[in-house]
């Protein structure tokens, strides 16, 4: 099959011009507004800055592909930037993995147990977990692990760690959709729950385990952001929620479900880390920036159409 | 309610082995309508065992309880003389039951081979073997004799593709009693002789296969042994040798019709209410073109899923035509105005639908009976006023329509399904329209409620409104129409006198499409 | 056991199980409203003084206008999370001194303004057919940003003084704002409760596909819903910006959230075909006395957004399990 082919059919990844087309224009219209721009300091900026919402944005597809959304992952985020300041060194990061897994399974059983709306019910974790995290970390500040702090401060082949995490991270994300089991399965949930389920399919399991998944992206991301910054925050991932649903609906994941790629996300997730940075080297407010992302997101979401009207 | 026929005492098939599946006694209920009750039948190994009747008998039901999509309220099933319980489809399969269901479970976004094998995909150290998975799926393809590449995605398909995907999936399963529910369908000719010799080759095999179809010629060329089924209720079960064609007929049908039917008064000079021009929609190509005249009870009939539905919801506005008129008589007969196909528009030309699923897209089941009357009071009436509710119209509506002891303050969703179903005819009585678009105007509506539901229909044509009706019953089509028009692959083959119309006739025609070739297209 | 022993437990346990379940499916906010006054009663006495209860209903009636529009929204199954972003435009208009016209100009403007985020709203979600929620989470994230970088060159001033007046004085001991609110409120009761558009407005909550299917005009009646709610909250801002007296960036950030959790705490749920404005108003009322005694219990703002979010989930999913049942 040739590339022309893969963009005209683009299967169930979701890889059309747009996802494609976006970040590509993005590149040559930011290297002429800027000259800063192509430098490898820079570059390898976009690629730090770009490295955690990548990793929340994958966590976002993994839930959307499933038929869900989670806007509590910002949160989660900020949460365990919060945790790692604030414990043991040695129980850190179990303890945000630990607490991933409960917010995970919190929105899962509310919306597959008792049918919460997805987005009321994550925006009431979101809420929660920012005054809790808030609780536990009042201002930012403390001291970070020294060995998060080394991991993701080394550079290889005069490449940034934080290429190698997003590497580590796609890789991994699309083993999962590829070849596992669970990967098949939830694109079949997300298509049709019924069907799924005539086949076999536990549907519940799936959903809750999806949300699992993102709220551990949520987590990886605050260890990775907190160590690169060296310093802890409870306020840390506020956009990350909502940047990631951006990113994965301008990278052709379908939101209502069934459709989405680790290809795609990457593409998204540039095309968001892009026009921050373009943004940044032209010496654009970082409020107007924000209200760039709306008008993005605003962009993307209308690109894929859906039956239902509201919520 | 009369649920104990003759079925038990019907004669057990004598079938040439032990029985490997044994329904008995088997009742189910779908809220207070007896889908099925007290049905006993059974097959054994080698054979080919026909479930068969109308639509709405039961056949579906019947073979759902065996692949766990729906559970028992009465009786038992065996397997190989063992009672079982099957929650789920997971269990059928874990049973060795395989069930090839009549609408399609195939997922658009998943490969032919990932559809073949999902929720038993092949596991090579932990993760899906993909080329076994190919292989695998590339051979049972091959024992039909398919040449779809398995990496296709199944969007990609036609629906006869899919169907005999859907085919491949079911017998790649490790089983040894498949169900085979419509499997025809959407299948051409030589589809159909794939399937055949696929048939042959696994009843050699010693498997059991459950075939459920109302197209003669199949049973009698396919199946060993026929069961009939009737309004839940089971008729008899027969070798195919001892049956001819006529005798499975009278099987199936013969009922007496009784006073369900209101009278039908012959119409004067009918004056049209609805013209319908060169109507096409989504999956059928065929210009239809019909009119509807004042007074008149007109009835799409054909076998499920040819096309009736899809003419009722685009000229209704809900799947908008891709071309076509419609034009609805006002106050001048000589000024027929045309209606835009919206939803909203429709209603506001008065034009009322009344959808077959009422509990999806019908009533507001959390709503009071008087609120879901009141809605549809308020039609013409502007958003920003006060809704002006005739609460004692209601009131006479719903004694007119004899909905039993209900308390207008009571949610919808308490009243059992016949009189659910008056209360959505009886909103849009209390709309003033003139013109209904009925889909199945009495699915899953007790007897007694059916012959209500039918003079409400007849009173409403005769007080100078028109109906149109979709149906997949047939008795009904009959017994309620002025008119019948067949509908066969989205065009309409042939065209019947209500009164002078036999099951037979209507059968046959929506079954070979060569009723005298009496084309309607030319109306056009 | 005698007869007389076995009647009367029994029907006075029946009796209970009536009235329990009466108060069970009352909606949570006069519960919690009685069960947190009751808590202050033994904690904090003083926040029952007639003087405080009257402040904290003046507080809280800016959040009780943004609910009646959250609370319609949710009604016919939408949400409009863009009433913290408006409310922020809002407070720049009027404060800022960016647009030099006297105060009623400014508040036309702002009605105007408002007109035009609920009409843009309701476009993306009733035909580009987008979530609501995430379009109205970014029309948020859009004004808000607009709002701020515009704030580097007009910085956010004193309020206009007729707002000032509506927001901060009293007549006699009550607050000129309980009797906004209540101008606001009733008309919108009755509206809601005997219009034809009230009527479409719970058949659309009540079963959307059968709204369709009959042929109300769904699209028109949810985008007149996006604009009234905008229209709230264009009300909304112009009290809290009254109460506060001057124009801030952060003002009403928290309205969106907290008219959510007041309208699922009034009663309203997605579905359930019905709903009032009281009990949203009531829950208004109750959330912001519930910070109220928080604050005074020492406990701040993390404290504030846990019990927002636990609010919001557990009454989403008790509501959920009852409506399933």
């Amino acid at each position: 099959m040739s590339w022309l082919n893969i963009l005209r059919f683009p299967g169930r990844s979701g890889l059309g011009i747009v996802p494609i087309g976006v970040p590509i224009v993005m590149f040559i219209f930011i290297s002429f507004a800027s000259p800063n721009f192509l430098n490898v300091q820079n570059l390898s900026n976009v690629n730090a800055q770009i490295a955690a919402l990548l990793i929340v944005a994958l966590g976002q597809m993994i839930v959307a592909i499933c038929g869900g959304i989670d806007l509590s992952v910002g949160s989660v985020l900020s949460l365990t930037s919060a945790i790692i300041v604030s414990v043991d060194p040695a129980l850190a990061v179990p303890l945000a993995l630990l607490a991933g897994l409960v917010v995970g399974v919190v929105n899962g059983v509310g919306v597959t147990i008792f049918a919460v709306h997805p987005l009321v019910m994550t925006l009431a974790t979101l809420t929660f977990l920012q005054g809790l995290a808030l609780l536990i970390l009042p201002v930012p500040g403390g001291d970070v692990p020294d060995y998060l702090e080394a991991m993701v401060d080394f550079s290889f082949l005069g490449l940034p760690a934080a290429f190698f995490w997003c590497l580590v991270f796609a890789t991994a994300a699309a083993v999962v959709l590829r070849s596992t089991r669970f990967g098949l399965r939830i694109f079949a949930v997300g298509a049709n729950e019924d069907n799924a389920a005539r086949n076999g399919v536990n549907v519940v399991l799936h959903r809750i385990s999806s949300y699992v998944l993102c709220s551990f992206g949520g987590v990886m991301a605050g260890l990775f952001l907190s160590a690169r910054v060296a310093s802890a925050d409870a306020t840390m991932g506020a956009h990350y929620g909502l940047e990631s649903v951006t990113a994965i609906a301008l990278g052709g994941v379908l939101l209502a479900g069934g459709i989405g790629s680790v290809p795609g996300v990457i593409a998204g997730t540039i095309a968001l880390g892009l026009m921050t940075n373009g943004m940044n080297l032209i010496g654009v407010s970082p409020f107007v920036r924000a209200a760039a992302t709306g008008l993005l997101l605003l962009t993307a979401i209308s690109l894929q159409p859906r039956k239902a009207i509201g919520a | 309610m009369a649920e104990r026929t003759e079925a038990n005492a019907q004669d057990r098939p004598g079938g040439p082995a032990r029985p490997i599946v044994e329904f008995v006694d088997v009742t189910k209920r779908f809220g207070s309508t007896t889908a099925l009750g007290n049905v006993s039948i059974s097959g054994s190994s080698g054979t080919v065992h026909a479930v068969t009747g109308e639509n709405g008998a039961g056949k579906s039901t019947l073979m759902n309880l065996l692949t766990g999509v729906h559970r028992l309220d009465g009786g038992e099933i065996r397997l190989r003389g063992k009672p079982v319980t099957l929650h789920s489809p997971k269990d059928a399969r874990a049973h060795r039951i395989s069930t090839i269901f009549q609408e399609l479970t195939l997922l658009p976004n998943l490969t032919v081979a990932e559809n073949m094998f999902l929720g038993r995909e092949p596991r090579r150290m932990g993760l899906v073997n993909r080329p076994e998975m190919r292989r695998l799926a590339e051979k049972a393809l091959a024992r039909l004799g398919i040449n779809i590449p398995p990496q296709t995605y199944c969007s990609a398909l036609s629906v006869g593709e899919q169907q005999m995907v859907e085919i491949a999936k079911g017998i790649a399963a490790d089983a040894e009693i498949f169900i085979l529910d419509e499997p025809t369908a959407a299948l051409n000719a030589p589809e159909v002789e794939k399937l055949a010799e696929l048939i042959f080759t696994m009843k050699a095999e010693g498997k059991l296969i459950f075939y459920i179809s109302h197209r003669l010629e199949e049973i009698f060329r396919f199946c060993d042994e026929v069961s009939v089924l009737k309004d839940g209720r089971h008729v008899a079960t027969h070798p195919v040798a001892e049956l001819d064609r006529e005798k499975l007929v009278s099987l199936m049908v013969g009922r007496e019709l009784g006073e369900l039917f209101p009278q039908r008064v012959p119409q004067q000079d009918p004056q049209t209410m609805l013209s319908i021009k060169g109507l096409t929609t989504n999956p059928f190509p065929p210009k239809v073109s019909f009119e509807l005249a004042k007074g008149e009870i007109l009835g799409l009939a054909g076998l499920e899923g040819q096309g009736q539905r899809a003419i009722i919801r685009a000229i209704a506005g809900i799947d908008p035509p891709i071309s076509g008129r419609v034009e609805k008589t006002g106050d001048d007969p000589a000024q027929p105005i045309s209606v835009r196909p919206t939803i909203v528009a429709v209603s506001q030309a008065g034009i009322g639908f009344i959808p077959e699923d009422r509990k999806i897209e019908g009533l507001y089941l959390p709503l009071s009976i008087r609120q879901n009357m009141a809605l549809g009071m308020l039609r013409e009436q502007s958003l920003w006023r006060p809704a002006r509710i005739k609460r004692d119209e209601i009131e006479t509506l719903l004694a007119q329509m004899r909905v039993a002891h209900a308390d207008p303050r009571q949610p919808v969703g308490a009243l059992s399904g016949g009189n659910q179903q008056k209360v959505m005819i009886g909103r849009w009585l209390a709309s003033g329209v003139n013109v209904l678009l009925v889909e199945e105007p009495t699915r899953g509506v007790d007897v007694g409620a059916k012959a209500e539901i039918y003079s409400l229909l007849r009173e409403f044509s005769d007080a100078g409104g028109a109906v149109l009706i979709t149906s997949s019953e047939l008795t009904e089509v009959l017994g309620l129409c002025d008119r019948i028009l067949v509908v066969r692959e989205g065009a309409l083959i042939a065209e019947f006198d209500g009164p002078a119309a036999t099951e037979e006739l209507v059968m046959n025609a929506a079954l070979t499409g060569t009723h005298e070739n009496q084309e309607l297209e030319g109306a056009a | 056991m005698t007869v007389m022993a076995k009647n009367s437990p029994a029907t006075a346990r029946s009796h209970l199980a009536s009235a329990s379940r009466f108060v069970l499916n009352l909606p949570f906010a006069y519960v919690g409203t009685a069960l947190l006054l009751l808590f202050a009663y033994f904690t904090r006495p003083m926040l029952l003084s007639p003087l405080l209860l009257l402040l904290i209903v003046r507080q809280a009636a800016p959040l009780g206008i943004a609910v009646i529009g959250q609370s319609i929204c949710m009604r016919v199954l939408s949400l409009d999370l863009s009433i913290g972003g408006v409310v922020v435009a809002v407070s720049y208009i009027l404060t800022s001194g960016a647009l030099p016209f006297s105060g009623p100009v400014l508040i036309a403007i702002c009605i105007l303004f408002g007109l035009l985020v609920g009409a843009t709203n309701a476009f993306f979600i009733t035909r580009m057919r987008a979530s609501s929620v995430i379009v109205t989470l970014a029309m948020a994230m859009i004004l808000t940003g607009v709002v701020i970088s515009l704030g580097q060159f007009h910085a956010p001033g004193d309020a206009p003084e007729v707002l000032k007046f509506i927001g901060q004085k009293r007549l006699g001991i009550f607050p000129i704002a309980l009797f906004v609110w209540l101008a606001v409120v009733i008309p919108a009761a009755l509206f809601l409760r005997f219009s034809v558009f009230g009527r479409y407005v719970d058949a659309i909550g009540a079963n959307p596909n059968a709204a369709w299917a009959s042929g109300i005009p769904y699209v028109r009646v949810v985008t007149i819903v996006h604009i009234l709610s905008s229209l709230f909250a264009v009300f909304s801002g112009l009290l809290l910006v009254g109460f506060v007296g001057v124009g801030s960036m952060d003002i009403g950030g928290d309205l969106a959230l907290n008219s959510l959790a007041a309208v699922i705490l009034g009663g309203i749920t997605f579905g359930g075909g019905k709903g009032g404005v009281l009990g949203p108003a009531m829950a208004a009322f109750m959330l912001t006395f519930s910070f109220n005694l928080l604050t005074s219990l020492g406990l701040g703002e993390p404290g504030k957004l846990m019990i927002q979010g636990a609010i919001i989930a557990v009454a989403a999913m008790i509501y959920a399990s009852r409506r399933n049942k």
